[in-house]
């Protein structure tokens, strides 16, 4: 081991799966001591791959060529012995989703002392000492030992997070690697966490390593980013040249995936529209059938939009309690809620504020304790016979398309299944239709596509179709990209506006994004502990937020992150 | 839907087959099971010809009882002087029959029962859940001996006494699964659309369930041919027709066993016990085909 030698280097690494897939193609990259660098890139660019090899962690059907090289060592010459040694002491990786990654039937302090069992036995010879030690880790991240004590699921998702990362702080380690610690968290805690591990870089001169689809998250916390694309770095350079100037293709399309609030640039623009308009789009607004929905067609660049239209769902002081083990949850605090047609508003909030209790309860799903529902007007009737004809009126997007759709349905079938419950002719017309106006074209290419066959975008266009089949006057759609890659999350985003201007397609945009709410809302609703604390035009409340919640949420924002 | 559509999907639909096929290749127990199986199956539908009824008529045969296994009897002779293995032939039909109807009667019931306890809630769900768990609890057996002491003698009521008392692990089963399939987003989606109960259940949650009701299905009628030769040899089944139950009582009554008569006792005995591990074989196979979480990886 030499002074010199960076931390971390690949050295014309590639990667090859099984069945002949590159994951990785060709990377060298270094490290310095005491280096952050952020790995950016869409899912399936290769980055996870890359980073899992540093502790050959990959499945054994990976092949690897080219060299690794950690603290000057070359990891694939590393006995098995030498590599248990180096896993967690020298480098220690902090997962995915905290969710799944500890041990639900264990204390975390249990769990976090395993590493210094298994790794530190000289200086922690006894459980009393490691669990000091312990005490010791979870004061690092901000909690108390306490929490120790706690399991998994009585902890929050931040919480659990920190927990990963002090396990991974256990044994010293000079090197840490983040598999996309935020990417499950809401903003708010993603603040907190990136918090902790700028502090831990700070103080202890940590080489982090941090992936993650987000360049404005990487770029609180990392000096460095570089930019991966189908197995191979596209771009790299300064965190903020990379954030403010990026010069290739794809970079510029990761970066503008995530705006940057009160950028008139990005206002009711998405991706590629900005740049291209889609000439399908203009041949559909004349032909098709309109759907019935009066006013407010707006939409135009700029300017807020088609926010004048009539209320076509109202929402009077409703209130959702659950009983869960003996107590009562307030999920939703006396909610007043006016959503115009073709109007887009963006109900944001931190997760578990009652936001998606109260799309359920606006689509008939769950029964409202107090308070109505109102459909153009009339209250929601609570027989399912009456709730079904309003349910072709007002359609449902969900979060996670892959979960949403039936996979063994074809994409035909998920298509017309509205049509088929509600009885309505002309199916095959519909189908079509529908796939064409979700921008599935030629639509009849994906009838017989299963959805395990379609990407993610692909999948949230056949859930969109479904909605659209029905001829629906109002949709609302749950976090409807909160599962997507950057530059997907950019063309559902389009559709949503798109939608909204060929058709006066109002929505009802649930999210915990803000800067989603800049991209594409007219209105934004700011939800906190089951309660309405802001609700106005987007300029407004973003810019000029007059709530102390609201201003909270735009503190913790990653693109402001970076600039503090 | 388009020609190229339906072609695509039937095209999808026969690799899907051809892949269960090649992964029953792949268990070699699965593959000896399903090959006995079959061999039995087209063996039973042959008995009318391989053994024609009057040589097994007991006015007629020409054999002393209780000869033992010879050129001319492979099997030897019962107490009556009839071929063993013409009654074990006649005896699989019985078997076979009761095995497959039973177990078809089982399963329709456990899938309905098991589908609504998981789907719907409130009182049906109780009263439901109740019900599977009263059958869950009642000593098969006894419940099958009081049904077919009470109803009139016959292969149908055995076939009824077996099927009412077989279904409700399998209802568990089903249950559980709906369970799984309805906290599924693409359920609520269905809901979202405004389908009713019976387009969720039709369209999404029985085919869900449906490979595992197969799988449960191969399991249950090696339980329903056992639970057929035990009420036979209990003297409940029907005096006319011949099944392997019924030649194990005969064996008991004329003390075949104790009189060194063997092949009366164990040519029932183990052809039992080849087809319920035959069934076994197969059953176990395709629930680790079926259940991914099972299948070595």
């Amino acid at each position: 081991m030499t002074e010199q030698a960076p931390t971390l280097a690949w050295d014309d690494v590639r990667i090859t799966y099984a069945g002949g897939t590159v994951a990785v193609d060709g990377v060298s990259l270094e490290i310095e001591r005491g280096g952050t660098v952020g790995l950016a890139g869409e899912s399936g660019c290769g980055k996870s791959t890359l980073a899992m090899s540093v502790l050959r962690l990959l499945p054994r059907t990976a092949h690897i060529d080219g060299r690794i090289l950690l603290q000057g060592e070359d990891v694939a010459a590393m006995t098995w012995g030498r590599l248990r040694a180096v896993r967690w002491t020298e480098a220690a990786i902090v997962f995915q989703g905290a969710m799944h990654s500890l041990n639900p039937v264990r204390q975390v302090r249990h769990q976090v002392a395993e590493a210094l069992a298994l790794h530190s036995t000289k200086e922690f010879p006894d459980s009393a000492s490691r669990l000091r030690r312990v005490d010791e880790l979870l004061a690092l991240v901000d909690l108390t030992p306490a929490k120790g004590h706690a399991y998994p699921h009585e902890l929050s998702g931040g919480q659990r997070q920190r927990v990963m990362i002090a396990m991974a702080l256990a044994c010293d380690p000079e090197l840490i690697i983040a598999d996309e610690p935020t990417t499950a968290l809401d903003v708010v805690v993603q603040a907190q966490v990136l918090d902790v591990l700028n502090g831990l870089v700070r103080d202890r001169e940590l080489t982090l390593v941090m992936i993650s689809h987000d360049l404005a998250v990487l770029a609180a916390v990392c000096e460095r980013i570089v930019v991966m694309r189908n197995g191979r770095i596209v771009e790299q350079g300064k965190a903020q040249q990379i954030l403010t100037a990026p010069v290739h293709e794809h970079t510029r399309e990761l970066a503008a995936a995530f705006p940057v609030i009160g950028d008139p640039a990005s206002r009711l623009v998405v991706g590629r529209l900005s740049s291209e308009p889609d000439p399908r789009s203009l041949s559909l607004s004349k032909g098709d059938a309109s759907t019935g929905s009066t006013g407010g067609v707006g939409g135009s660049t700029g300017g807020v939009g088609g926010s004048t239209g009539e209320a076509v769902l109202e929402v009077r002081d409703l209130t959702v309690d659950f009983r869960s083990r003996g107590q009562h949850v307030r999920a939703v605090d006396h909610v007043d809620l006016t959503c115009g047609s073709g109007e887009i508003v963006a109900l944001v909030g931190q997760s578990g504020s009652g936001k998606t209790t109260l799309a359920r309860t606006i689509l008939g799903l769950q029964k409202p304790t107090s308070g109505h529902v109102l459909h153009e007007g009339k209250p929601l009737p609570h027989r399912r016979a009456a709730l079904k004809a309003y349910r072709r009126k007002v359609q449902y997007v969900l979060q996670d398309p892959s979960a949403s759709l039936n996979p063994k349905h074809t994409v035909y079938e998920a298509v017309a299944e509205g049509t088929r419950i509600h009885r309505l002719g002309d199916e095959r017309e519909r189908v079509i239709r529908a796939l064409t106006r979700a921008e599935l074209t030629p639509p009849e290419k994906f009838f017989a596509a299963i959805p395990q066959e379609l990407s993610g975008g692909q999948r949230q266009r056949v859930v969109i179709a479904g909605a659209l089949a029905l001829d629906p006057t109002y949709l609302v759609a749950d976090e409807p990209v909160a599962s997507l890659d950057a530059s997907v999350r950019g063309e559902i985003l389009g559709l949503l506006l798109q939608l909204r201007r060929d058709l006066g397609l109002g929505a009802l945009v649930i999210t915990h994004d803000l800067g989603l709410a800049w991209n594409i809302a007219d209105r934004v609703v700011v939800m906190h502990q089951g309660r309405i604390v802001e609700n106005g035009p987007v300029e407004q409340v973003l810019l000029d937020p007059q709530h102390d919640y609201t201003k909270s949420l735009l503190e913790v924002v990653p693109s402001k992150l970076g600039a503090r | 839907m388009t020609t190229s559509g339906s072609a695509a999907i039937r095209a999808r639909r026969r690799a899907r087959f051809k892949e269960v096929v090649r992964e029953i290749a792949s268990h070699p127990s699965a593959l000896i099971g399903a090959g006995l199986l079959l061999l039995i199956i087209v063996l039973a539908l042959l008995a009318p010809l391989l053994m024609p009824m009057d040589r097994l008529d007991v006015t007629k045969v020409t054999a002393r009882g209780n000869e033992s296994p010879s050129g001319g009897h492979w099997l030897g002779t019962d107490p009556s002087g009839r071929d063993v293995l013409g009654l074990l032939l006649w005896g699989s039909r019985a078997s076979l029959l009761v095995g497959f109807s039973a177990t078809a009667m089982a399963m329709i019931i456990g899938t309905t029962l098991g589908m609504a306890a998981g789907h719907f809630t409130g009182i049906v769900r109780a009263v439901v859940l109740r019900i599977i768990d009263f059958f869950l609890v009642v000593p098969s057996l006894v419940l099958a001996i009081v049904l077919s002491a009470v109803l009139s003698r016959g292969l149908s009521t055995i076939i009824i006494a077996i099927g009412v008392t077989c279904w409700a692990h399998t209802a568990r089963v089903v249950r559980a699964q709906t369970l799984t399939i309805e906290t599924r987003p693409y359920i609520e989606r269905s809901r979202a659309l405004g389908a009713g109960d019976r387009h969720i259940i039709g369209k999404h949650v029985f085919p869900s369930v449906l490979p595992l009701v197969m799988a449960n299905t191969t399991l249950v009628v090696g339980q329903a041919i056992i639970l057929e030769s035990t009420l036979a040899f209990l003297g409940l089944g029907d005096p006319t027709t011949f099944s392997w139950g019924s030649m194990l009582k005969t064996a008991l009554d004329t003390g075949a066993a104790t009189a060194g008569y063997w092949w009366f006792v164990l040519a029932p005995g183990i052809a039992i016990v080849i087809v319920v591990l035959c069934f076994t074989l197969v059953g176990r196979a395709l629930e680790a085909i079926l259940n991914p979480t099972l299948r070595a990886r």
